[in-house]
């Protein structure tokens, strides 16, 4: 009886966390391909223009970001301008939650059938690389390494400190400037 | 509770052994079909395999309506859309492909065509777009390697556009498979080599890889032990027929393994290199695969540890002390390569192959690095990774 009242919250909840992902990881996204040499020399070799979308299935919450050219990513909040180039699409909330709230990493996700790629696979292939590279850089070491296949070993503690301070800078003056908007 | 999770999917008949092919006809009509195209290429219809197919089906008073030999090694959109052309034509209902890789993937586009209608292949690319059952399609494999008879994939060049179009529905399975050994009976030695340590790499990757789940290991290890045990000796007696069946079953169940738990960066490497170097697919298999094991050794040492039972039998495999199995499996198939060398020359490192350049080996890093198979590699791969590996293996 108690399970029946408390599923709808905890599924609203869980709706509302990854939305609330899903838009720091757009901002992030933008952030660190200003700042990281690893992400940009990934995010250039994608068509300027390209748009790359997450999504939960068949409607749910969404992420695009759009490559607008010199590896630069912009992030497009939940509406496309245009059909998108790639997707990734996660069967269901509670897929995109595990992913999100890192208990379960990118790759693992793909691995058991989580979510579905809709596009080029050598274009998802480099955004899995991108976003291991932000998962590692915008969390904690320890819950980096349950995010991501492997912590990169060139991410050494002064430079990570750095750079998430330039990337948290970042997310927070995107988020202000969003709101003013 | 665990976070284990997978999904696993074959619903293809497997007809195999001794007098398989007679019993396509039985099958056929069981799926109300009368009037089937064959799709093979020349060098089957050469080598005369299509004469007991072709006998089988006539002697069951099933006329084969058409035979389109001429499918390329890298299939393309015209082509398929001429093979749906003549299907129509003839009023055909239904497919038997016949053949290696190419055939058996021409095959499954043009049974796309042929039943969810047009001329433009281009299309249905992609993942999910078909969402219909296709015409009854029946595979025989003509090679013991790829595994094509059970995967739901298909790729098929746009010429045009230059660029390589990917079909995948769970529709593209063929009703069934059937592995008779008549089929491959007069594969020559390196052919033989080479597609049997493509099948062994399919099992070993899946084994090793990101998806393994339970119900591929089980494919994935009996794949394993049957092309161990009999590769050798077929290579030595090409004429046995019980060795060839061994090979080709061991090679439908390793494609069965590996198209539901994927494969990994041997495989994203070898892509890369016969799009490169025009290096046939199963040759770099074996040459890429004790290298890649190494590179992922640590991540790997359990299940590689493992499969040393598969590659080596029980005496060996109690005879190696648990922290040593790993290694014990990488030098089983390196010895297993050297036995190769010795029988048919398939070259055991890129300067053997005398075909791939020094400096063909960054393009090759670059490009094995945007293949989709690196995404399910145990241990994350980077640019650096790739071309050390890719050293490793030179010489
Ligand atoms: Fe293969």
């Amino acid at each position: 009886m108690l399970a029946k009242r408390i599923q709808p919250m905890v599924s609203q909840a869980r709706r509302l966390y990854v939305e609330l992902m899903f838009q720091v990881m757009g901002r992030a996204l933008q952030a660190v391909s200003e700042v990281d040499d690893a992400v940009k020399k990934e995010t250039q070799a994608l068509p300027a223009g390209f748009l790359f979308e997450m999504m939960v299935m068949p409607n749910g919450p969404r992420l695009i970001v759009e490559h607008t050219g010199l590896g630069r990513l912009h992030y497009h909040g939940a509406s496309a301008p245009r059909p998108v180039d790639l997707s990734i699409q996660f069967k269901h909330i509670a897929h995109a939650f595990l992913v999100l709230s890192f208990q379960e990493k990118t790759a693992v996700a793909f691995a058991n059938d989580r979510m579905l790629v809709d596009g080029d696979i050598s274009y998802a292939v480099r955004m899995t690389r991108v976003l291991n590279r932000l998962e590692s850089f915008i969390l904690p070491k320890l819950i980096a390494e349950r995010a991501v296949k492997e912590y990169p070993s060139n991410l050494h503690l002064p430079h990570k400190l750095i750079s998430a301070v330039r990337i948290y800078l970042k997310v927070a003056t995107n988020f202000v400037e969003t709101v003013r908007a | 509770m665990t976070q284990k999770y997978y999904e696993f999917f074959c619903p293809v008949k497997v007809i195999a052994g001794k007098s398989a092919l007679e019993h396509i006809p039985y099958e056929l009509t069981g799926l109300a079909a009368k009037r089937p195209m064959i799709v093979t290429d020349k060098g089957v219809r050469a080598a005369g395999l299509l004469d007991p197919v072709i006998a089988a089906c006539e002697e069951s008073g099933l006329e084969i309506v058409t035979i389109y030999d001429d499918v390329p090694p890298d299939s393309s959109t015209t082509v398929v859309r001429d093979i749906a052309g003549i299907y129509r034509q003839e009023k055909c209902d239904s497919i038997i492909a016949v053949g290696g890789g190419s055939a058996i993937d021409t095959g499954k586009a043009v049974n796309i065509l042929v039943s969810e209608g047009g001329d433009d292949i281009a299309k249905y690319s992609g993942a999910g777009v078909i969402k219909h059952p296709l015409k009854p399609f029946f595979v025989v494999p003509t090679t013991a390697g790829t595994g094509s008879e059970v995967t739901s994939v298909a790729v098929i060049t746009d010429e045009a556009k230059g660029v390589k179009l990917p079909f995948t529905s769970s529709f593209l399975l063929p009703n069934a498979a059937i592995i008779d050994p008549r089929m491959t009976l007069t594969l020559p030695p390196h052919i033989t080599a080479a597609t049997a340590m493509d099948a062994m790499t399919h099992a070993v990757e899946a084994f090793t890889c990101m998806a393994k789940n339970p119900l591929s290991d089980a494919y994935a290890t009996a794949a394993v032990k049957k092309v161990s045990r009999s590769l050798l000796s077929v290579m030595d007696n090409p004429k046995d027929v019980d060795g060839r069946l061994e090979l080709a079953q061991a090679s439908t169940m390793a494609g069965i393994a590996f198209s539901n738990s994927m494969v990994g960066l041997v495989h994203a490497l070898g892509h890369a290199t016969g799009a490169i170097c025009h290096l046939p697919h199963g040759l770099c298999m074996s040459l890429y695969l004790p290298y890649v094991l190494e590179y992922n050794l640590e991540t790997i040492r359990e299940p590689l540890g493992d499969l040393l039972l598969s590659l080596e039998g029980p005496e060996v495999f109690s005879a190696t002390p648990a922290a040593r199995r790993a290694e014990a499996s990488i030098s089983a198939l390196r010895k297993l390569r050297d036995q190769l060398h010795k029988r048919c020359q398939l070259p055991r490192t890129l300067k053997e192959t005398g075909k791939v350049s020094e400096d063909q080996r960054n393009q090759i890093a670059e490009m094995a690095l945007d293949d989709g198979a690196i995404m399910f590699n145990p241990k994350e791969v980077s640019l650096e990774d790739a071309r050390a590996v890719l050293q490793r293996a030179w010489a």
